[in-house]
């Protein structure tokens, strides 16, 4: 049995026959198929609610591993998984009020929005440094910037309002032709993927990474 | 030492990042803590994104996404609670479905903050708003949302059932009046492909750097209007007349970036005149 689930040719017919299932209803209006498509696609929500769980279970394998070997900071592995323990206890005890929600709003918050912030700095640093006219392209480039970081700032639309049309033209045209760009080659590239994965060209999907 | 050192222009030029640090932190800070409350002005996209909200009609049922960390709450929360201060006004029912585990501990921050009109309008947990929790993981669990609602969320976020309550209206994505989405990117991108494209009316508070990916979806049609993040929840607090922390962020918002063009200036004379005057002595 075992063997078979593990036939290449198999599960690549279970592949195809799966996408097929949730592809043709977008196209065809067929109610037995759009059933079972709905079906499949509950399905596949409810196992992969799973995958959370079997993370959870192969994190602790692999922190209990290190701590074992006491490998470099493993003490963070312990930290971790006692976290981890005392989070998955304090959500039992419920959500609404108690430990799960201190923890939350007093430390997974405030941590968080720090993490963000401190990005502020990097980014303006950033900013600021990077931006030298060395030549005539960047030149332009950076009195596109200054256009448009001028108009970002609130006040200056309210007091120079002829910045506006100026900055948005910059983003309507130059922008979001290169955000189309972006967006059109990483469609084109997950559809090429996709076709290349029914084909049988891209083993790694079905775990048979090596095998062409 | 100047001479060895190549001049001021060369400190110009190449400045110590902690300069800038010290002062954005200065810039930032001073102007929160005492709000001067310097006028802005309002952009078309935000118009666009108030004109959309403006058109809901009470009763109308809303999937209220949070498709943030709590990180990003942070930079979109003036358009989060200023939407939902619409919505309540327009007496919209109104169901909260977040993206991730942070996200979780938001709708109750929101609910706080619009007490006031919540209490007004006499909301009531189950009749007028929902709260979900983490039913968006993955994209499996976004398309079976869209297709069969009540077949893929039976609970609300405390295990409580959902039946009874106004998502007994649901069925599929065709049962929503409007999907307003504020988004770091997780989910968006799966709401918009079982949702938006199939014809659900959507609006997006987005975070900055998502701008330019998502303006294109606007011009498509796809979705009806943009909020662009801390900048456009501020416009929007303006236009709906209740000033929030939007509005009250804006002043270091202006000040950052004024600060950022003045070290971009400074660094860029520093460059210039730090070359041509290593060109000359080469010369």
């Amino acid at each position: 049995m075992a063997e078979i689930l593990k036939n290449r040719q198999l599960q690549l017919v279970v592949m195809a026959l799966s996408f097929l299932m949730v592809f043709l209803p977008y196209f065809l209006n067929i109610p037995a198929l759009n059933t079972a498509s709905t079906k499949l696609i509950t399905i596949t929500a409810i196992v992969t609610a799973f995958t959370v769980a079997l993370a959870v279970i192969a994190q602790f394998r692999r922190g209990m591993n290190i701590i074992n070997r006491r490998s470099r900071g493993w003490y963070f592995k312990v930290y971790m998984l006692v976290t981890l323990v005392l989070m998955l206890l304090f959500s039992l005890m419920g959500r609404e009020s108690g430990p799960y929600h201190w923890v939350m709003y007093s430390v997974v918050n405030p941590l968080s929005s720090v993490n963000y912030g401190i990005l502020a700095f990097y980014m303006a640093s950033t900013c600021a440094r990077a931006f030298r006219a060395r030549n005539t392209k960047a030149m332009l480039l950076l009195l596109s910037g200054f256009i448009v970081l001028l108009y970002q700032a609130p006040l200056t639309g309210a007091f120079f309002p002829g910045i506006e049309p100026v900055a948005l033209y910059l983003g309507d045209t130059f922008g979001f032709a290169a955000g189309r760009m972006f967006l059109i080659s990483v469609t084109v590239g997950a559809i090429v993927f996709g076709v290349r994965v029914i084909m049988g060209n891209e083993p790694s999907v079905l775990g048979l990474g090596g095998e062409e | 030492m100047a001479d060895e050192s190549g001049g001021i222009m060369k400190l110009m030029a190449e400045y110590d990042r902690r300069y800038v640090y010290l002062i954005l932190f200065l810039v930032v800070t001073i102007p929160l803590l005492s709000p001067i409350g310097m006028p802005i002005s309002v952009s078309p996209d935000t118009r666009q994104y108030y004109g959309i909200l403006q058109q809901v009609q009470p009763g109308d049922k809303v999937f209220f996404t949070l498709n943030t960390e709590f990180s990003g709450y942070n930079e979109i929360q003036s358009g989060i609670i200023a939407t939902m201060r619409v919505l309540v006004e327009k007496n919209a029912r109104i169901c909260f479905g977040v993206a991730h585990v942070e996200a979780t501990s938001i709708p109750e921050l929101i609910l706080k903050a619009v007490h006031d009109e919540l209490e007004a309008k006499d909301y009531q947990y189950g009749r007028d708003y929902v709260i979900l929790g983490y039913v968006m993981p993955n994209e499996a669990a976004v398309a079976a949302m869209a297709q069969d609602f009540q077949g893929s969320v039976t609970q609300d976020w405390l295990g409580r059932p959902i039946a009874g309550t106004f998502l007994d209206e649901i069925d599929d994505w065709q049962d929503w009046d409007l999907i307003a989405d504020f988004t770091t990117g997780i989910q968006t991108t799966s709401l918009l492909n079982h949702f938006a494209l199939r014809g659900t009316p959507m609006i997006v508070n987005c975070i900055g750097v998502m701008i330019p990916s998502q303006k294109p979806y606007v011009d498509t049609g796809v979705y009806l209007a943009i909020l662009q993040s801390m900048r456009g929840g501020a416009e929007l607090e303006l236009l709906i007349g209740h000033p929030g922390p939007g509005l009250t962020a804006m002043d270091a918002f202006t000040f950052g970036h004024y600060m950022l063009i003045l070290f971009i200036i400074i660094g860029n004379v520093g460059y210039l005149g730090y070359t041509r005057n290593a060109q000359r002595r080469a010369g």
